[in-house]
């Protein structure tokens, strides 16, 4: 029988959500091909992680090593590429996340299995594999095939699939020895450093009042916090607006900031990127004013307002205030 | 003289003519030696030409240089300095007379001992009167009301020279005033020298002769002193304010290009002012000539908000880092390692000093001797962008312009989709080998930015209505690169030039009607066109005076101001024109602001204010404008610029001033009542 | 420090609506503006700050036509030192494809540093810089947000999702994909453009490096494109400002925020 490979990816003792959804889709592909699903870890200490992900799995393979405890480009290459040589998955999902981008195509090179990158969808099509990808900045979606390969390996959008399937596999644990005979490491791990601290956690907020490249200019972040501030509501942004140093890193939501589960999210002037979007899946309802009716937050948020988003924040500075 | 002149006389066994020559030849010695040494910094620069139009530059100079119309605008100060200024004219021919005679060349004698010379007497003291007065009122004046312009500026220099000058005059009245005594002369009217003679007139013979020699010599040294004292400081103005007056720039509003003589701007080593012998003679001259008044920075809307320009400073600073550069004495230290490569802007005037300017023009309208800022501020920036020293918000921008011929990076195939919301409107988008009588040049912010696509529309209404055939370029028109320029990116500009001017090219038409006054401007003053270029308030002035719109419909009941923009007014002096239109309007009343014309107060720009935020500013220009206009007892701002409107409305808006003040485009009163 | 910038010539398309072409496979370009990739633009940018810090030398490089050659003229003028555009004539090539060319043309510059942005505006794949660092077996790292160099190597900020950052050491030669906001590029006037036409600008054509087929074969093909489904989206509050304020206001109440 087939095998589908899962790579998992964990960070100090945690497992990503990433794995999560990877789970749940090659759930999915599992039984659409009659595959059996492999989990793969690379630890320094399988505890954390190893009975959740059985569950998950029908097999776990585990290496256990103190030079793994941390992400190493050389090491979870070199094993993987052996292990992919061995067992011929059928299909290898790796989350699309910095890890995944330093580890996928690097694979793709040493196997010589098609690779595509940044999948919102795998699916099979007339018995070959296919992948759904967005280009263009999000603006159009593009199906991908392959040539005819012993396997495929893909890398997983964050937040483009549910991760709430609960496990009911029983899968067995089967270790793998640390090879010794792997090349010295060109990479290696110093510390991690998180920039996402500061006054304010836009992770607990009820309420976040978020802005994005449309207000245009620094001088209307004063009375953008106003109007937060005014709300009630706790001031966030997209990734643009730190770019530009108009706010600290700690107001951030998305892929590289953080995930956000507020009550209502109101958007101004976020054209919706995925990398922003993927940061709101948690929030319940979302509110976007964009100028743009064609902008992608509207396709993700539950009500929308196509105008000038000043003329809305006047309009609702006048509303509290007066 | 019916009395020993006191060169006659010895000193010391030598005659006063040997003094009076040695004294001579020092001098002039020194002051040609130091005329040739600030000759220096005209010959290591640039190459400007200041020599067409002879006929208007002399016009100018009687006008500006010898009328000094320019010099009431601050009024008591102007009339003293007008006091001063003739009194030299007029006393220059006195001094002259004096030294000759100190050299024994009795040239002037046939002019001066006839009926001329008795009249001229009478001028001459009564102007030592007025020019004495003049400098203790002066004196006075600084010390007690001291002008905040004055801030930088050498007082004591100041000061000095008054007092110089003041001792001038009182040598004279004294040597002449002693003469009289001694002669006992006292048929002619000579105010100044019988006022001095009043002072002496206890004096015994012996004591008047040597009062007579002292006054006499000291006059002559001081005369030769303050000679060379000119070029050292401000005062240098004296010998250098006419002929700067004569070749004064002739074209406002234009800039120069990257370096004048130079067809190919790829054939430009340096783009812009790196060191400071990139700046061009006249530019020298300009610095040569800085009065240190004050007033550019006094009217400067920049400096007025608390941004870091001083139109004056930038003159001062420059000067001195030019005299340090080029000393008069001591060794040339351009090849002092510290100042060799001395970046101008970096160590000599700050990058947030050029980008605080919105190149309003009022520091150039005030002005009394015609210094050039915006040219030389523009050139600095040009060095900043080519050195990557700009701020990085225009690194977008630019981009766009560049790759879509809009800044908002939207495409140019969408140019004209504004026509679209104009259902009843037929507007005309031309193609090469079309005819039209008006080519509408829309321009980026009216084709793009819906607060003026609204202004770009009511042009169009507006047309419709008068029967005009005009049409619009749509896609095929590029942005008229009027802020490109001014932002310093030339290379961008002359892309932008080149793109239009082809476009042009292919179409026949009669005359270029702008939504905008940048684009007016820029259209006529620096594109290489001869077409006629309008900005719309003269077209539509020229069609309601011709019968062929009537305004007939009452204007809402409110009290308006004409804020008069930078790019319309004074830039291109078009001043009545906006009021004429305005004064038609059934039921309009139109109140001035104190600063309005050529006065007018800058709204903010319509260039780099756009991409580019001042920290230091206190207060938003447009803020400041809003505010005088309701001192005028304004209640609405009529404004004939885009960028106006758009500011006003924005200071409106934060100010919460909904209720005091509102703007209103020109175009749309118009249009309300026809 | 050598140093080789991959970078790409993109089109603009922030603000256009794109429009799939009659072969389904990809939008039409007729009316786009086209610039660099905005990520080659920073790793560009940071080469030419290693260089300036740390004494270096700059190759830019490129595959594509001769309109591409724009690009590498703003690498010249921001401070490259030479560059290279390859052609690849009429081929179709996918990043495995895209990335053998680069490891075949780079790896005779004898590079300590090889930079790339994280990934290009139009594909969005993120991939050519690690397989080009595969093909050369050179160490790498993505995402790279922070580079510090040092005697045989350098201390790399990696960007990690959530807020945290990973701070790693690459021994050179080392191929890092460079992210946005890691430096402000500077900007290049037109003029400098032009200037910079005088650096050493060399084409290559992708037939004479000798590469099989199998080297230049795509293995990721691009079947169809289409625009995003119109899923159900937002329900568009219509209205002037003030109503849609209060319908903000109303709906923020409803679930349960106190404004």
């Amino acid at each position: 029988m087939g095998e589908i490979f899962v790579v998992v990816e964990h960070r100090q003792g945690e497992i990503r959500e990433i794995t999560y959804e990877m789970f749940w889709k090659a759930d999915e592909l599992c039984e659409t091909l009659s595959c059996s699903l492999t989990a793969v870890l690379f630890c320094a200490d399988r505890g954390p992680f190893v009975d959740e992900i059985r569950t998950r799995a029908d097999r776990v393979i585990v290496v256990e090593d103190e030079q793994l405890g941390h992400y190493s480009g050389d090491l979870c290459r070199e094993i993987l590429v052996r292990l992919i040589e061995q067992r011929s998955p059928v299909m290898t999902l790796l989350g699309h996340t910095a890890w995944g981008m330093d580890l996928g195509p690097a694979l793709a090179v040493r196997t010589g299995f098609p690779l595509a990158a940044d999948c919102l969808d795998v699916l099979v099509e007339d018995g070959r594999p296919k992948a759904i990808r967005q280009i263009y900045t999000g603006k159009i979606f593009s199906k991908v095939s392959f040539a005819e390969s012993a396997g495929y390996l893909f890398t997983m959008r964050a937040g483009a699939f549910p991760q709430d399937r609960a496990g009911e596999r029983q899968g067995e644990v089967m270790d793998l020895e640390m090879p010794t005979d792997l090349p010295e490491e060109r990479r290696q791990f110093v510390e991690y450093v998180d920039t996402g601290a500061g006054d304010v956690d836009i992770t607990q907020a009820d309420f976040l009042v978020s802005i994005g490249r449309g207000i245009s200019e620094e001088d209307n972040i004063g009375t953008m916090k106003a109007l937060a501030d005014s709300m009630g509501g706790v001031l966030a942004c997209s990734r643009p607006v730190v770019d530009k140093n108009w706010l600290p890193k700690y107001h951030q939501v998305g892929t590289s900031g953080k995930s956000v589960k507020p009550k209502v999210y109101l958007a101004l002037g976020i054209s919706g990127a995925f990398q922003h979007v993927a940061g709101i899946g948690g929030a319940g309802t979302v509110i976007a004013v964009n100028k743009d009716k064609k902008a992608p937050i509207f396709r993700v948020a539950d009500y929308g307002v196509v105008d000038d988003l000043f003329k809305i924040v006047d309009a609702l500075k006048e509303k509290i205030g007066g | 003289m019916p009395f020993v002149h006191p060169a006659v006389d010895t000193y010391l066994g030598l005659s006063g003519y040997v003094y009076g020559w040695v004294i001579f030849v020092i001098s002039l010695s020194l002051f040609g030696f130091v005329i040739y040494q600030r000759y220096q910094i005209l010959d290591a620069a640039q190459p400007d030409p200041r020599f067409s139009s002879v006929v208007r530059r002399v016009r100018d100079l009687i006008t500006y240089g010898f009328i000094q119309k320019r010099q009431p605008r601050y009024l008591w100060a102007g009339v003293l300095h007008l006091m001063i200024f003739w009194g030299f004219i007029v006393l220059g021919l006195r001094s002259v007379d004096l030294v000759m005679q100190g050299l024994g060349l009795p040239l002037l004698r046939p002019v001066m001992d006839g009926g001329f010379g008795r009249v001229y007497g009478i001028l001459k003291d009564a102007f030592e009167l007025i020019v004495l007065f003049a400098c203790i009122w002066a004196i006075l004046r600084r010390a007690l009301v001291r002008p905040d312009r004055y801030e930088g500026s050498h007082k004591g220099e100041a000061h000095l020279v008054l007092g110089l000058i003041s001792f001038l005059m009182i040598t004279d009245m004294v040597y002449e005033g002693s003469g009289l005594l001694m002669v006992k002369e006292s048929g002619a009217w000579l105010p100044a020298s019988r006022t001095a003679a009043f002072f002496l007139r206890e004096a015994s013979v012996q004591t008047l002769a040597t009062i007579h020699n002292l006054s006499y010599w000291l006059h002559i040294l001081t005369f030769f002193f303050f000679l060379n004292f000119l070029p050292l400081g401000k005062h240098f103005h004296i010998i250098t304010a006419l002929p700067n007056i004569f070749f004064k720039k002739l074209t406002k509003g234009s800039i120069k290009p990257a370096r004048w003589g130079v067809e190919n701007i790829e054939d430009v080593e340096t783009l812009g002012i790196e060191k400071f012998e990139d700046f061009t003679w006249k530019q020298m001259l300009d610095f040569f000539t800085c009065t240190e008044c004050g007033r550019c920075s006094d009217m400067c809307p920049a400096n007025a908000v608390g941004r870091p320009l001083s139109p004056k400073m930038i003159t001062l600073k420059l000067r001195d880092y030019g005299y340090e550069r080029y000393p008069v004495f001591g060794t040339s230290r351009k090849t002092n390692e510290k100042n060799k490569n001395a970046r101008i802007v970096g160590d000599v005037i700050t990058p947030e000093e050029i980008w605080s300017c919105t190149t309003c023009g009022a520091c150039e309208e005030e002005c009394p001797v015609f210094i050039e800022y915006i040219d030389k501020i523009i050139d600095m920036r040009r060095h900043l962008i080519e050195t990557s020293r700009n701020p990085k918000t225009f690194n977008q921008v630019l981009m766009h312009f560049e790759k879509t011929g809009n800044p908002f990076g939207k495409p140019a195939a969408k140019r004209a989709d504004w026509v679209r919301e104009l259902g009843d409107v037929p507007v005309r988008i031309l193609e090469e080998g079309d005819e039209v009588d008006v080519l509408f040049f829309v321009d980026s912010f009216g084709s793009y930015d819906p607060a003026v696509q609204a202004i770009a529309s009511n042009i169009a209404r507006g047309l419709q209505m008068a029967g005009v055939d005009f049409g619009i370029l749509g896609p095929l028109e590029v942005d008229s690169g009027h802020q490109v320029r001014r932002m310093g990116e030339e290379g961008l500009f002359q892309f932008l030039v080149e793109t239009n001017v082809e476009t042009f090219k292919n179409i026949r038409f009669n005359r270029i009607v702008t939504t905008d006054p940048h684009a007016f401007n820029t259209l006529q003053k620096d594109y290489p066109i001869t077409y006629e270029v309008q900005h719309y308030v003269p077209f539509f002035l020229s069609l309601l005076e011709s019968g062929r719109l009537k305004p007939s419909k009452p204007v809402e009941q409110d009290i308006y101001t004409y804020h008069d923009p930078c790019y319309l007014g004074r830039h291109n002096d078009i001043y009545d024109a906006p009021r004429r239109l305005l004064r038609s309007l059934p039921g309009l009343k139109l109140v001035e602001m104190d600063r309005s014309r050529d006065r007018s107060f800058c709204c903010g720009g319509g260039d780099i204010i756009l991409w580019h935020e001042i920290e230091q500013e206190e207060m938003r220009m447009a803020a400041k404008r809003i505010t005088m206009a309701g001192e005028a007892g304004a209640n609405t701002i009529v404004t004939a610029c885009p960028f106006c409107m758009i500011h006003f409305e924005d200071a409106i808006k934060t100010g919460g001033l909904e209720k005091e003040m509102r703007v209103v485009d020109l175009m749309a009163l118009f249009l309300s009542t026809l | 420090m050598k140093i080789a910038v991959c970078v790409k010539r993109v089109p603009l398309t922030q603000e256009v609506d794109l429009e799939i072409d009659a072969g389904g496979k990809d939008v039409r370009k007729g009316m786009l503006a086209y610039v660099i990739n905005e990520w080659d633009n920073y790793a560009i940018e940071e080469a030419v700050l290693l260089k300036e810090n740390f004494e270096g030398d700059v190759t830019a490089v490129t595959i594509g036509g001769e309109d591409d050659e724009e690009v590498l003229r703003r690498c010249l003028a921001m401070g490259a030192d030479r560059a290279i555009r390859v052609d690849p004539g009429t081929l179709e090539l996918d990043a495995l494809a895209l990335s053998r060319i680069l490891s075949e043309v780079i790896k005779g510059l004898h590079c300590d540093l090889i930079l790339t942005g994280v990934q290009a505006d139009d594909m969005n794949e993120g991939s050519v810089g690690i397989m080009l660092a595969e093909h050369l077996g050179l160490a790498h790292a993505a995402v790279v947000t922070g580079v510090e160099p040092e005697a045989t190597g350098a201390t790399v900020r990696v960007e990690l999702e959530g807020g945290m950052d990973e701070v790693t050491k690459v021994s050179f030669p080392a191929v890092l994909s460079i992210q946005t906001g890691i430096n402000e590029p500077r900007y290049v006037s037109i003029m400098g453009v032009r200037k910079a036409a005088k650096k050493e600008l060399k084409v290559v054509k992708v037939e004479d490096l000798g590469l099989t087929d199998a080297d230049l074969s795509m293995k990721t093909m691009v079947e169809e494109i289409f625009l995003p489904p119109e899923t159900e989206g937002a329900q568009i509050l219509e209205g002037d400002p003030g109503t849609v304020a209060d319908e903000i206001l109303r709906i923020i109440k409803e679930k349960g925020v106190d404004v």
